[in-house]
């Protein structure tokens, strides 16, 4: 009774300590552990799990351009050991241009406790926690949380609905990344980070950003445009406000998202990048293409169609059109207005039918991600040709055939609106044979655009080459102005050659860039052997063999130029692979491959069968791998129950896969199957995996007969 | 950098795009070795203040925002009273900077500022009304306190926290290194100064909302 009594009384006079859970006006914070009992010398978990009030935060170790991280001083008994925080993944708050790196919601802060070999009686556990927590304000704040654990020989486990809360807080906790970093620093100082996952998809993986594990190396308040592409994730970062040199190793937690069959699974990995001196990066054409915003893309193609008004093939029928006006002169105000604006409606829908066309090209190899090329030699190698191809072009060396030019010329002969619309899908015709070079870097560019874009840019493009002729026929007196077609523009086109020459020569510069000196021996030797095949095409015409000659040896020179591409391609491939990054394969180590036949066989033969769908380039399987189909307790609890393991490979759209999958309902991979001895269909399993997910699955089957 | 910009739009336009490249400059915050951005603000009492006018002195900028727990922790210990009196005693011209957004937490009239000075006994040269944040931005001041040094120059000698241990316990702040008033001590004695870029820490500049 007198116990009783001094129990209650120390509740009422500490009503501070003694708690496993503190309510603070904005934090719930509560003191947990993985063990219901503590095991001598056997270490174990404790949580401090924060239910923050809706819209707030608290901080992650790094806090980024404010706040601070939380803390936690322990009080623990002799002898014990507490470990540093074990941070969950952070979230990226943006306060009005401040960035914050924390959690929202919920998180809870792992650390391992370990206790001493001799201990006994009851392990009580002290933590002073104070965490800052903000919304837009910033509240200070602590608690004093105390948990007793009784000491027993053998420990034992928390109850489940603990365990659970231990389970989701270990998912969060980023996974040491399975791929080898290294960063550079540019000449302005400026480090980028490259994580070698190689032979990743681009359009599965999105929000991708890299928070800094400390102050000073890099400034988080500056934005990430990550991009992927063949040698893995390249993060141009900016430099932080420390002074001190660049640390020999840079480190923090790269998060991303990736699109699967299933919807979107968020991922995070610890990655610690080691400098390398030899890298230097230049921006990649990549990360300058980001900086070409949609409105800049747009506003240099109306500038280009603008500019296309000046060669030769399309500025006449400007000129003609210009000089009917001034015959006009006096004619109704408003018909020459309609007259302009079908002018430019004729432009423009054959600028969104050639929009059309691309995507609907780009739609059919559908595969193909297009992310990559602006990190690919092969395609700074093709644009060298191509600038080089459109200077010649520009020089006269060659002309393009205008054999479209007279299609529509009777559609366009008809008079008043329907005619002025025809004209201008004429323009967009004559224009061809000057405009073609140009439209196909444009078209290049369009390629690597999503849908939107795409048609976004063409159209300004058609916009800009109409809109001359707009102007004019809505101010007719501007059309004093316009200079005469004569001599000049020939000698503009041939000027226009040279501003192209630079940029293939500036090209063949990236490429050395990607590919070592090299690179210049292959795109100049491919110049050489196009020039040369353009020569013996022009030598002369007609069916004779001489002609017929001359046309496979140009085959053959274009050819040859074209096989440096694919030399190109093989060269940086091989290197990475040696540069000892993880095999961009599909590691089939204890799993047997993938057949129909063969998990048919498994099944009828009543054997418990687990199918892993997976693909070199999905991170979500890597991850499943990683912590839960390849730890030891898995392996082995796959062996015990005697389970047929098999592995599809789907990294090339095995077709056979493909069609399985689509029996299932799924569109992709990560899927995951298991068969139970004797089931007539298989369990689908969630796409995000965990080690006691698997575990269970395989104790709840009836003991396997060995 | 520039030149890759170049070639993307020249992939985009062909030879148009080479002579055609507008300059694009971002605003960030300034380096320690640069020369400060220029400010002309208006102080609690009504008068003009401009960075320009200030050649030949040594000036401190403080951003405050009176709710934060780390400005209250420097003021409540005096720390930042003392800073400022010290400096003022060398000639030093310290700016305190109320850069909170209209509606924000720390946005202060002219009166309130005075009413804050007064109470906590502050001795600020003057109270800059930063109301659109501009000298925060021009700055990239994170944090309120976010501190500058400017040397007699102009030059930017000194950006960071006020103090080397981040924490609103007013215990702390005699066992952390005062950066501010060990940088200013090494400027007036026209030595470099050792520790010239630091860790602010504290509260979220409360800048204007730019989207809500």
């Amino acid at each position: 009774m007198k116990r009783l009594l001094a129990l209650l009384l120390a509740l009422i006079a500490f009503p501070a300590f003694g708690q496993s859970v503190v309510q603070t006006e904005n934090v719930r914070a509560e003191l947990l552990a993985d063990v219901s009992a503590v095991k001598p010398g056997e270490p174990f978990w404790v949580g401090l799990r924060q239910t923050i009030r809706p819209k707030w935060h608290t901080y992650w170790k790094n806090p980024g351009d404010s706040g601070l991280p939380t803390e936690i001083a322990w009080k623990l008994p002799e002898g014990a050991k507490a470990d540093p925080i074990v941070w969950p993944r952070p979230h990226l708050f943006d306060l009005s241009g401040v960035i914050n790196y924390g959690f929202k919601d919920e998180a809870t802060l792992l650390v391992r406790i370990t206790p001493p070999a001799n201990a006994s009686g009851d392990f009580k556990l002290a933590a002073e926690a104070n965490w800052l927590v903000c919304e837009d304000v910033c509240i200070p704040e602590d608690a004093k949380l105390e948990l007793t654990l009784p000491v027993t020989a053998t420990g034992a486990p928390a109850p489940p609905a603990t365990r659970a809360i231990f389970d989701k807080a270990r998912q969060l906790v980023p996974m040491q990344s399975p791929w080898p970093a290294r960063y550079g620093v540019s000449k302005s100082g400026d480090p980028t980070l490259v994580v070698e996952a190689k032979g990743l998809k681009a359009d599965t993986i999105r929000d991708v950003y890299f928070f800094p594990a400390d102050w000073g190396p890099v400034a988080s308040m500056a934005k990430q445009t990550a991009s992927i592409g063949a040698e893995g994730i390249r993060i141009p970062l900016k430099r932080g406000d420390a002074k001190a040199a660049l640390p020999a190793d840079l480190s923090g937690t790269l998060t991303l998202t990736e699109k699967t069959a299933g919807g979107d699974v968020q991922q995070a990995f610890d990655v610690t990048a080691k400098l390398d001196p030899g890298f230097v990066p230049t921006a990649s054409l990549a990360a300058a293409g980001e900086q070409l915003s949609l409105v800049e893309a747009l506003l240099f193609a109306v500038l280009g169609g603008l500019i296309l008004n000046l060669m030769p093939c399309v500025f006449p029928v400007l000129a003609m059109k210009a000089a009917a006006f001034a015959r006009l002169a006096g004619h109704e105000r408003s018909a020459m207005r309609r007259d302009g604006v079908a002018y430019t409606l004729g432009v423009l829908v054959s600028f969104a039918i050639m929009a059309a066309a691309v995507i609907a090209i780009r739609a059919s190899v559908g595969d193909v991600s297009w992310g990559f090329q602006f990190q690919s030699p092969v395609f700074s190698l093709l644009i060298a040709y191509l600038f080089f191809v459109v200077g010649l072009n520009l020089s006269g060396v060659f002309e393009f055939s205008s054999r479209f030019a007279g299609v529509g010329q009777g559609l366009a002969a008809r008079g008043g609106t329907a005619g002025a619309f025809f004209t201008g899908v004429l323009a967009v015709i004559v224009a061809t044979p000057c405009t073609a070079p140009f439209m196909a870097a444009a078209l290049g560019f369009a390629l690597s655009q999503p849908a939107p874009q795409t048609v976004a840019v063409l159209l300004a493009l058609g916009l800009g080459l109409a809109l001359p002729y707009l102007v004019l026929s809505m101010t007719p007196a501007l059309q004093r102005l316009m200079p005469r077609p004569g001599p000049w523009m020939d000698r503009l086109r041939q000027f226009l050659a040279f501003p192209m020459y630079a940029s293939a020569v500036w090209m063949i510069w990236v490429l050395t860039q990607q590919t070592g000196a090299d690179g210049v021996i292959y795109a100049l030797g491919g110049m050489i052997l196009i020039a040369f095949a353009i020569w013996l095409l022009k030598l002369g015409s007609g069916a004779s063999a001489a002609t017929w000659v001359r046309r496979g040896l140009a085959a053959v020179a274009v050819l040859l130029a074209f096989a440096a591409a694919l030399k190109l391609e093989d060269g940086p491939a091989t290197a990475a692979s040696a540069s000892g990054g993880p095999a961009a394969g599909v590691n089939f180590d204890g799993w047997e491959r993938f057949s129909r036949a063969r998990m048919n066989e498994a099944v009828a033969a009543g054997k418990p069968v687990f199918v892993d769908f997976t693909a070199a380039w999905c991170i979500t399987c890597l991850v499943n791998e990683r912590v839960a189909l390849e730890t030891q307790a898995v392996r082995n609890a796959f062996e015990q129950a005697g389970v047929v393991k098999l592995k599809g490979d789907w990294t090339n759209r095995d077709p056979e896969i493909t069609s399985s999958l689509k029996e299932l309902g799924r569109a992709g991979v990560p899927l995951y199957l298991f068969w139970a001895p004797g089931a007539a269909q298989p369990k689908i399993l969630p796409q995000v995996l965990t080690e006691s997910l698997i575990l269970s699955e395989l104790a709840a089957l009836p003991q396997a007969k060995r | 950098m520039s030149r890759l910009v170049v070639a993307r739009r020249s992939l985009l336009l062909g030879s148009a795009a080479v002579a055609l490249m507008p300059a694009m400059a971002f605003a960030d915050g300034p380096d320690v070795g640069k020369p400060a951005p220029l400010f002309t603000a208006v102080d609690s009492n009504g008068k003009t203040w401009s960075l320009a006018d200030l050649k030949g002195k040594v000036v401190v900028i403080e951003t405050t925002n009176d709710g934060c727990p780390y400005v209250r922790k420097h003021y409540s210990a005096k720390n930042m009273q003392d800073q400022q009196r010290e400096a003022a005693a060398k000639g030093v011209v310290w700016l305190t900077s109320a850069s909170s957004a209209k509606g924000e937490q720390g946005y202060v009239t002219a009166e309130q500022a005075n009413a804050l000075t007064k109470s906590h006994d502050a001795a600020p040269a003057a109270v800059l009304l930063d109301p659109q944040s501009k000298i925060a931005r021009a700055y990239g001041a994170t944090v309120t306190p976010h501190m500058y040094i400017i040397d007699a120059n102009g030059v930017l000698v000194y950006k960071g926290g006020i103090d080397s241990i981040p924490s609103s316990n007013v215990a702390d702040i005699p066992k952390a290194k005062q950066y501010v008033r060990v940088a200013l001590g090494e400027v007036l004695a026209g030595k470099p100064v050792t520790d010239s870029s630091t860790r602010a820490y504290g509260c979220t500049l409360k800048y204007p909302r730019t989207s809500s």
